[in-house]
């Protein structure tokens, strides 16, 4: 049976990494939870290159992408991975403090998947996360694999 | 005045204009004439009473020795002058046939004219020293005279004195060519012509031409008989040109005016201004009568000293206004400068914007505005006339009438205050104009004679000739719908003042780019400032709420009671800050963005806004909801979401203390072009005292702990109904409970 695929949490504070995990913690997922701390390295990631060259070829469950981010910044990252045909079924939720309406409408011409601005209250915050782990790693059905061939590598 | 236009006369003046009065063919008997090849002095032409030996084709040389000394001096001096140059007296023949000549000589083309004129006094070469202290005299007192009627006074009385003539007229030309007699001076054998006006028809064109060409006429005697000139065309085959003549035959017509006036003789001296012709010196005699040459001279030479004074007189006049006038202009440009309008710089004073070209009225019209200054007609004309002018969509920056009514019939329900139009057109693109109106000046003018009547051909006359009018008898008219005219300064100052305007128009749209510019540069800088708040601001604040609930839940059993309550007040107030901070967003976004205005309908909105609202509602509470019938409205929907969402959660948040809490939101009828709505509670109301702070920013009528708050939400409520255009108040009485209104414009309301 294929292992759980992971969530990916590109987050560049340590605060929020620590938060957002606590609040997946609560959720009882079991997938693994895969931390990237800017845009490039979670291209690498979702690419399988650099430090992340040999791990297992498996799309993330989803991807928790702030919009802040040092070196590639979230947009960026956003445009990358709904532009390319291999990776645009992956799931990507843009999960930031921004309320700004610009972020909102570019995030979504990207194709972004939900865009959700992280409450200042703590339940609602738990809650959402929650929620959002919860939809994207067990209920949501992904489209099927079109990356080829297993690679055996 | 202007019968220029007149039908009758229009005719006449056609058929005027063909006669050929300055190549009739013919001299008048009092001298004769001899036309002479330049170079030879042989006789090319001679009138018909020249002494036989000097006919045609006779050489002056043998004729007479003396007039060929004189014609080679004139010659060689150059003989360029223009006009007939008076040579000297000469003395001819002998015994019976002995007669002194006053010798005259001009050019034409390539022939000398010789005119020879008869006079009684052999010993005329001492007249000019005679005159001398009278000409002096005269300049004398020329430099004294206030007026220019009093010039033309002084004038009429110096050469009828030199001349001797019944009497002396100063006449002087308006802009349609009549004349009025300004001046007078006779011995009462004629009758008075003072303040009289001869129709333009009069003087026909052609004529007007010569008088201006060539300053002096006379005919010494209205009966005489036209000597013809032989052989009647020059050695090149044209008829001799007379203009400059002194002894030229003068139109029939003419002579028939003169009989039909009772004069006999006559001279006329014309005055010149700048080289247009400004009026006419005309004396009269009842019988024949000659005036020496040196007489006429100094008519002549009076009349110039006379025409440089009085342009002297109209320029230093002139020069007056102006400077009176531009002081006037320079107030004006002072104060619309100071003003963000310069309409406002106009219209805050009154006085100098109508004594800038001596109006009795003013108005600024645009197109959608119209203000009336001084005695003006009423708004409804005022409009008629701009759109008149608009219409009118010529080039012209200044349009200037004394007589609105005749280019402009409706005007004449307007003429006690608008007969004269001075109009400056201040911007083409959008139509706007700057109006001074003149009131109506009734009028008497005298004719000589009913001027349209006497323009008619007689009955004698054949179709081609006119008939001069045989009656002079004064003949009144009554002048309306006239203003007084604008003066040359006056038009210049108002030409100056829409310079200025358009100056200052095109400094302040250069100012307000600058300044576009400028706000166009801080808004991206606030729009900056809030995104970066809304990332970094937010997230502490998100952090310190996190943790303090982290700590709550997971470690709490490691807190003391009072610790727990650390917590607790930690996590308070972080997270009023978080809120605040959101609210602040939402502040500044109201202002940032644009409207995205659609028709809706508002119950929906309310209901969907209550729904949500009613979540919070703690559950052991009671609330009556009554709204009413709201209809539609043109706002952009998500800003009025969160008006309502304001009200209604102010509404919920203020009356919790009330055992059976009634909020109600409805539509009054609409008033003033606004729709007016409402949303009232029973709950705690606020003291009208404080009424004014409520919209205001962080301005709280309660204390924190009685009702929870940041101080914002009335405010962005009144920025967002005002960026739709609408008002926003409130109505309370402490305990009674409050009422909040907001209004939007009716106009925009989609249906």
């Amino acid at each position: 049976m294929a292992a759980l695929k992971p969530i990916l949490l590109v987050e560049d504070n340590p605060n929020d990494i620590e938060l957002t995990l606590a609040a997946l913690e609560s959720s009882q997922l079991a997938n693994e939870i895969v931390i990237c701390r800017d845009g490039a390295e979670a291209l690498d990631f979702i690419y399988r290159r650099g430090t992340h060259e040999r791990r297992r070829q498996q799309d993330p469950a989803v991807v928790l992408l702030d919009l802040k981010l040092p070196k590639v910044d979230g947009l960026e990252v956003l445009a990358k991975v709904k532009g390319d045909p291999d990776t645009r079924g992956i799931p990507v939720v843009m999960l930031t403090s921004s309320r700004e309406e610009t972020d909102v409408v570019r995030s979504y011409n990207l194709g972004v998947n939900a865009f959700v601005v992280k409450p200042v209250a703590f339940d609602e915050f738990f809650a959402a996360i929650r929620e959002i782990g919860v939809f994207w790693a067990l209920l949501n059905e992904p489209p099927p694999h079109r990356g080829g061939w297993p690679s055996n590598a | 005045m202007n019968r220029a236009s007149d039908t009758t006369q229009h005719i006449d003046l056609t058929a005027c204009d063909r006669e050929p009065i300055h190549i009739v063919g013919s001299v008048q008997p009092h001298g004769f004439l001899l036309a002479l090849d330049a170079r030879t002095l042989v006789v090319a032409q001679a009138s018909a009473n020249a002494p036989v030996a000097a006919s045609a084709g006779a050489a002056l040389e043998n004729a007479f020795p003396e007039l060929a000394a004189l014609a080679r001096r004139y010659l060689d001096a150059g003989g360029e002058l223009d006009g007939a140059q008076y040579l000297r007296t000469v003395t001819l023949g002998s015994g019976a046939t002995r007669q002194a000549y006053e010798i005259a000589a001009h050019r034409v083309d390539d022939l000398l004219v010789l005119e020879l004129e008869e006079t009684d006094d052999a010993s005329g070469e001492a007249g000019f020293d005679a005159l001398n202290p009278r000409l002096r005299a005269f300049v004398q007192r020329l430099h004294t005279a206030p007026s220019v009627e009093d010039l033309c006074q002084l004038l009429a009385a110096d050469i009828r004195h030199i001349t001797g003539f019944d009497r002396a007229l100063v006449y002087r030309f308006d802009r349609d060519w009549h004349g009025t007699v300004l001046a007078e001076d006779g011995n009462g054998v004629l009758p008075s012509y003072l303040d009289l006006r001869f129709p333009a028809s009069d003087i026909p064109a052609q004529a007007r031409e010569l008088y201006r060409r060539n300053r002096l006429r006379i005919i010494p005697d209205a009966g005489y008989a036209p000597v013809p000139i032989r052989p009647a065309t020059t050695p090149s085959g044209k008829p001799l040109d007379l203009s400059q003549s002194v002894l030229r035959s003068v139109s029939p017509v003419h002579v028939e005016y003169m009989r039909n006036m009772g004069t006999m003789a006559s001279m006329s001296v014309s005055i010149l201004v700048d080289g247009a012709l400004w009026g006419l010196v005309s004396c009269h005699n009842g019988l024949p009568k000659r005036v020496p040459l040196q007489a006429r001279n100094a008519c002549d030479f009076l009349t110039q000293v006379f025409a440089l004074q009085l342009s002297a007189k109209v320029r230093g006049e002139q020069a007056e206004q102006r400077l009176a006038l531009s002081a006037v202009q320079a107030r004006l440009l002072g104060f619309m400068a100071e003003e963000d309008s310069f309409v406002d710089g106009l219209f805050n004073h009154p006085n100098d914007v109508l004594a800038l070209v001596n109006a009795s009225g003013a108005a600024v019209v645009t197109a959608d505005r119209c203000r009336l200054l001084g005695s003006a007609p009423p708004e409804r004309e005022v409009r008629a006339l701009y759109e008149w002018l608009s219409a009118r969509g010529e080039a012209e920056d200044v349009f200037v009438t004394e007589a609105l009514a005749e280019e402009f019939p409706r005007a004449q329900g307007i003429a006690d205050r608008a007969s004269g139009l001075l109009a400056i057109s201040v911007s083409k693109r959008y139509a706007s104009y700057i109006l001074w109106f003149r009131p109506e000046v009734v009028r008497t003018v005298k004719w000589g004679g009913n001027p349209v009547k006497a323009a008619r051909p007689g009955p004698e006359g054949g179709p081609d000739r006119l008939h001069p009018r045989k009656s002079f008898e004064t003949w009144k008219e009554t002048l309306k719908g006239r203003s007084l005219p604008w003066s040359l300064p006056e038009v210049e100052a108002a030409k100056d003042l829409r310079a200025s305007v358009l100056g200052i128009v095109l400094r302040r749209a250069e100012e307000l780019a600058a300044m576009s510019e400028e706000l166009q540069r801080s808004n991206k800088e606030l729009e900056a400032f809030s995104y970066s708040v809304s990332h970094d601001l937010r997230a502490p604040f998100r952090h310190i709420v996190g943790y303090a609930n982290l700590l709550k839940n997971r470690e709490s059993p490691n807190l003391t009671e009072k610790g727990r309550h650390y917590v607790d007040t930690i996590i308070e107030a972080a997270l009023s800050a978080g809120t605040l901070v959101d609210n602040l967003l939402t502040f500044s976004q109201m202002g940032r963005h644009a409207l995205n205005k659609v028709s809706g309908d508002l119950n929906a909105l309310v209901e969907e806004v209550r729904r949500r609202v009613i979540r919070d509602v703690a559950p052991d509470r009671t609330v009556r909801w009554e709204v009413g019938p709201l209809g539609r409205v043109y706002a952009d929907p998500a800003m009025l979401r969160l008006v309502i969402e304001n009200l209604l959660s102010n509404a919920v948040k203020y009356s919790r203390d009330e055992a059976a809490a009634v909020i109600e939101v409805g539509r009054l009828p609409p008033h003033d072009g606004e729709a007016v709505f409402f949303v009232r509670d029973n709950g705690v109301g606020f003291d009208m005292a404080y009424v004014d702070k409520l919209f205001g920013v962080f301005q709280r009528l309660h204390r924190v702990e009685e009702f929870e708050g940041t101080g914002i939400g009335l405010a962005n409520v009144r920025r967002i109904v005002e960026r739709h255009g609408g008002r926003t108040w409130a109505e309370s009485r402490l305990g009674e409970g409050a009422t909040f209104y907001f209004t939007l414009p009716v106009r925009e309301e989609a249906n």
